[in-house]
């Protein structure tokens, strides 16, 4: 069991997303920054349907009631006990031992992991917390969660895993579906603009300002989306859709971030610039497989 | 907006999620299937979706539930559409609970159903200027189509009607009172 003595602004629990309920028009959900997440849990020996907690801005802090390995992962975070761990580190944790996530000036996103994974109560299958249909609700101080069972492996403490660099604004991202929408120009404005990251954006999407980019034809008949699809509106300000996006959408989408630069969009800050640089599929596939392995190679 | 496509859209996304190689998401006209491209080579991926599609003949389209909804007639939009259409607000609301819709799919919130087709004398457009707050229990209709919103949320569809049913309940299995295929009755209290 973990006592949370600190929420941050919010600290939500989330496994990789709820995907058997798109159907039912249910957000995935989950990690907005899923590489991050996912290197948490790699951290401290947890398999990737564990659940972890997203925290946003912090200082989130918690107490391990047995002994666990506990890592703090995300954009510009460390992880304050009796020393102070780097993010992306393995920590041991005492019983009883207060451990404060640090939340830098850049971050947004950070995940923390223990070992046995947070064993809250699954709703619809998933742990991932859903706050506008009332799927979980945020932490508050006072909070027990429950954890798995996990043989504590003091090795582990020290291990590390490598940081995305967060503060680049290079995305790569693959043609949209919607492509034809959209005049070359329009196209190729998309792919070399600077985009600034607005305020409004949250777990559902990065909302961006720049030049217009303009769709022939106004909105497509409503379909299935994905994270990282980017949906262009008809002002022309696009949108990547995060964790929490819609099961549908009706805008057309001009291009779609790879998976493996999900977390590179998730984590920009208002007011950040980006930029997208077109790859094709094959790219994106292997980018994928090359986080995943390093994923392995500290798991 | 066609039911047929949409019946044989649900039927390929149920013969999709049967491989066991991810979750689909159809709509009125599309399928997008989810995999693990990693597990699943892209190009393989596509071979087993033409695959399907040349089989789909062979999958029966559902039948669906027959799901009634107890509706106050009193939106804040009824007027104006019944004028627009040429209407009395009795008409228009005899027209609108005097048919059967198909739940094509659900999106945009959970458990929102996008229920069609209204009869073609009803004349909704979407609003021009969506509004901010639209209370759950809304029985609305846009674009040929009618819905019942599940929670408080921004919406663009007109406001006919309301409705104390429940829409979305997550401890309920489904969690949703109209799932994808079935038949839907608006009931005028």
């Amino acid at each position: 069991m973990i006592r949370i003595e600190q929420t941050g602004l919010r600290a939500t629990v989330q496994d990789r997303g709820r995907f058997g309920h798109l159907r039912l028009g249910i957000p995935p959900s989950g990690p907005a920054d899923p590489g991050a997440f996912a290197a948490a849990q790699a951290l401290v020996g947890n398999d990737g349907a564990a659940a972890a907690i997203e925290v946003v801005g912090g200082p989130f802090a918690f107490r391990c009631e047995d002994r666990r390995i506990v890592a703090v992962t995300g954009r510009d975070v460390a992880l304050r006990g009796r020393d102070v761990v780097a993010g992306w580190t393995a920590a041991f944790a005492r019983p009883g031992e207060t451990l404060t996530v640090v939340c830098g000036e850049r971050s947004r996103f950070a995940y923390v992991a223990v070992s046995g994974g947070v064993t809250t109560e699954a709703i619809l299958g998933s742990r991932a917390t859903y706050l506008p249909a009332g799927l979980g609700r945020p932490l508050r101080a006072g909070d027990d969660l429950p954890l798995g069972n996990a043989r504590v492996d003091a090795e582990r403490a020290g291990r590390s895993a490598v940081s995305p660099d967060y503060d680049t604004g290079q995305i790569r991202a693959i043609t949209g579906p919607h492509a034809q929408r959209f005049t070359d120009e329009a196209q190729s404005l998309f792919f070399s603009a600077e985009f600034q990251v607005e305020p409004a954006s949250d777990r559902m999407g990065t909302r961006l300002t720049g030049p217009r980019i303009d769709a022939r034809g106004g909105e497509i008949l409503t379909m299935g989306v994905v994270a990282g699809a980017v949906q262009v509106p008809s002002g022309g300000a696009p949108i990547v859709l995060l964790a929490e996006h819609q099961a549908t959408g009706g805008y057309p989408v001009v291009a779609v971030v790879i998976s493996a630069d999900l977390g590179l969009v998730a984590q920009r800050l208002p007011g950040e610039r980006l930029r997208f640089t077109r790859v094709d599929r094959d790219l994106a596939v292997e980018a994928l497989r090359d986080a995943r392995a390093e994923l392995e190679a500290i798991a | 907006m066609d039911d047929a496509l949409a019946g044989r859209c649900r039927a390929f996304a149920d013969a999709w999620d049967a491989l066991g190689h991810g979750r689909a998401v159809p709509a009125y006209a599309s399928v997008v299937l989810r995999f693990d491209p990693i597990r699943l080579p892209p190009s393989d991926a596509e071979r087993e979706a033409l695959r399907l599609a040349r089989d789909l003949h062979r999958i029966p389209n559902d039948r669906g539930r027959v799901i009634e909804i107890p509706t106050r007639y009193d939106g804040l939009d009824l007027g104006e559409t019944a004028e627009r259409s040429k209407l009395t607000v009795e008409e228009l609301i005899n027209l609108h609970s005097g048919r059967e819709y198909r739940a094509l799919f659900l999106g945009f919130l959970p458990g929102f159903a996008y229920c069609g087709v209204l009869d073609p004398r009803i004349l909704a457009p979407r609003l021009v200027r969506p509004r901010e707050h639209v209370p759950a229990g809304s029985v609305a209709i846009a674009d040929g189509q009618t819905s019942v919103y599940p929670f408080d949320s921004p919406g663009g569809w007109r406001v006919i009607g309301r409705t104390d049913v429940a829409v979305f309940d997550s401890a309920r299995e489904p969690p949703v009172l109209i799932s994808p295929g079935d038949r839907v009755r608006f009931i005028a209290l």
